[in-house]
């Protein structure tokens, strides 16, 4: 394999990974900010303690997230520089924007609604974890606007063998950007909506002796989904006149590309068509005395993370020849560097990336298994003890 | 405004060694200290320290395109061995992992970054041991709540890698201005509410 093809698989294995961080992390925070909420305006225990446990797990795929996006931010300089060279001034805006304002700030936030547990005023508290969701989405915002420039380039201007940027505006009214961010958001709130709806399930389905806690919170993640997978459709669907203007070679830049679009669309309307025929379900809780639901609710976990991979494949891998559409090649972008030494990287990384992963996947299993009671912490009731 | 971005670099740089150097130093003096202690005490300071490093980065992308990427492919291996140590270091702290985990990932970041400021100075390879003998004092210092050394060492561990930048010349590697005064507008107000939000963190988790 040559350096542009080892970087690229490098770069798609590591973004992967960090987006099945991202998508949970966003979607967890939307539901916990609910949960907060109704603390804060009824005082009712049960909310808290669903807070604290939904909390507890958010923070364990936070924290792990982080360490793949570090390594997602370095791998511009270290493999693709021939970008930052050319498009850096325009494509380093947003970037830079997001490290800032959004990511700088989200994981302050956090770490103060980390530590202000049972410290701080029920309603300082609670605005800390709306400044964290906040920043969160901003980040997504930034990151968006930043993909959206390399599918569509646009309010720059060519300046000798580089591009300036000329009208930052441009940038945030893209259409490759603004229709990409709804389908992104809704796709992450529909990831947390199942994964609560399924946590919940499991805890049935092992008999739980919680039934009222858990009995909320699978009624929050059904509805939660029910909710968010018709703007998650519309905003997907509304992509395809943008792809005609813009894009209109997208399914033929690789063979077989249609495939991983075909599969997205048929989760989401799958997901769509199950999470509304479980509605009239929760009625009496029928959904629970059944239990066959459970069992696909809790099967259904990788579901929506497939999705989002299958959608991010299709959007990147039809982007192709080019990294800055009509402008910069791919294969002009990567830096000159040994294929050996991306290839040792790659290794490394992906290797490494597996193994968090499977950590994150066991640490979250071990917090949902003990359920939303552990003895108290030692820093905070929201960093788990190993 | 090339002056402006110069010290926010150098601000971000300068505070990213300071604070994830006593973190690092925390882990490489594990083997010799009461684990759970050391590891308590640096627990609140933890994410905040290091993210001084992911928006150091972003900096460097933004303002300094030109010199972004072939700093970073030119020390390829170098940050390859960095990026593994801080993947597993912050993996292994945050999640209270194996406790040599956390020592060899600090070890691998301390002589990443060691082995960078070689590779920026073309200094002998035994330069390299530079960046760990530091972070380990301003970890001890740290640990021991030598309060009055404190600056001191954090001051040691901010100042190699900045200087050794310092020797670049950045004329034509920085962004247009349009870019520059964009970004200003954010960064500037942000460093600061970052730095008094990290201080309340600190103060919350001591209450």
């Amino acid at each position: 394999m040559s350096a542009v093809d080892l970087a690229r698989l490098q770069f798609a294995l590591t973004t992967s990974f960090h987006f099945l961080f991202v998508l949970l992390t966003l979607g967890l925070v939307t539901l916990l900010v609910v949960m907060q909420t109704r603390f804060a305006i009824t005082g009712a225990p049960v909310h808290e303690r669903m807070t604290r446990f939904f909390g507890r797990i958010y923070v364990i795929n936070y924290a792990l997230g982080i360490v793949t996006g570090v390594v997602v931010e370095f791998q511009f300089g270290l493999n693709w520089s021939g970008l930052a060279t050319y498009a850096g001034d325009v494509f380093g805006a947003p970037l830079a924007l997001e490290t800032l304002v959004a990511f700088f700030l989200e994981s302050t936030f956090l770490g103060l609604w980390i530590f202000g547990w049972g410290r701080l005023n029920r309603w300082v508290h609670l605005s800390l974890l709306c400044l964290t969701a906040l920043t969160a989405f901003a980040s997504a915002f930034w990151i968006m606007a930043a993909n959206g420039f390399l599918q569509h380039p646009v309010g720059h201007r060519v300046d000798g063998d580089v591009l300036r940027l000329d009208d930052f505006g441009a940038l945030l009214t893209n259409p490759t950007f603004t229709s990409a961010l709804g389908h992104v958001v809704f796709a992450a709130v529909t990831t947390g909506g199942v994964f609560v709806t399924a946590v919940s399930a499991l805890h049935f389905l092992r008999r739980t002796h919680e039934v009222d806690f858990f009995r909320r919170s699978l009624r929050m993640g059904v509805v939660t989904t029910a909710l968010a997978t018709p703007p998650l459709l519309g905003f997907g669907f509304a992509q395809f006149p943008v792809l005609a203007e813009f894009q209109p070679h997208k399914t033929e830049a690789a063979p077989l590309l249609g495939l991983p679009l075909g599969f997205m669309i048929l989760i989401g309307t799958g997901l769509t068509a199950i999470s509304w025929l479980t509605l009239p379900l929760l009625i009496r809780d029928a959904v629970i005395r059944l239990r066959f639901p459970l069992y696909l609710m809790v099967i259904g976990i990788p579901v929506p993370f497939a999705a989002a991979l299958f959608g991010w494949m299709f959007r990147e891998i039809g982007r192709q020849p080019w990294l800055v559409y009509g402008l910069l090649r791919t294969e002009d972008a990567v830096s000159h560097v040994d294929a050996s030494q991306i290839l040792l990287s790659l290794i490394v990384f992906t290797s490494l990336f597996v193994l968090l992963a499977c950590v994150d996947w066991a640490l979250i299993a071990r917090a949902v298994r003990r359920g939303p009671d552990v003895e108290p912490a030692p820093v905070s009731p929201l960093v788990v003890t190993l | 405004m090339d002056t402006l971005w110069l010290v926010v670099l150098g601000t971000l740089t300068a505070g990213y060694f300071a604070l994830a150097g006593f973190d690092y130093g925390t882990g490489l003096l594990l083997p010799w200290r009461r684990r759970d202690v050391a590891l308590q005490r640096m627990t609140p300071f933890f994410l905040g320290n290091e993210v001084w490093l992911v928006a150091a980065i972003g900096v460097l992308f933004a303002a300094f395109p030109r010199l972004e990427g072939e700093l970073l492919s030119g020390a390829h291996s170098q940050f390859t061995l960095l990026l593994a140590g801080l993947v597993l270091f912050m993996a292994a702290v945050q999640l209270r992992l194996w406790w040599w985990l956390v020592f060899t990932g600090a070890l691998m970041v301390s002589l990443g970054w060691g082995l960078f400021l070689v590779h920026l100075l073309e200094a002998p390879l035994p330069v390299a041991l530079v960046m760990p003998v530091l972070f380990a004092v301003h970890g001890w210092v740290f640990q021991q709540r030598r309060w009055a050394l404190f600056p001191v060492t954090a001051a040691l561990c901010a100042l190699p890698i900045p200087l050794a930048f310092s020797s670049i010349d950045v004329t034509g590697l920085m962004a247009h201005q349009d870019t520059l005064g964009l970004l200003a507008r954010v960064a500037i107000p942000v460093i600061p509410l970052v730095v008094v939000l990290q201080w309340s963190i600190v103060a919350l988790s001591s209450r």
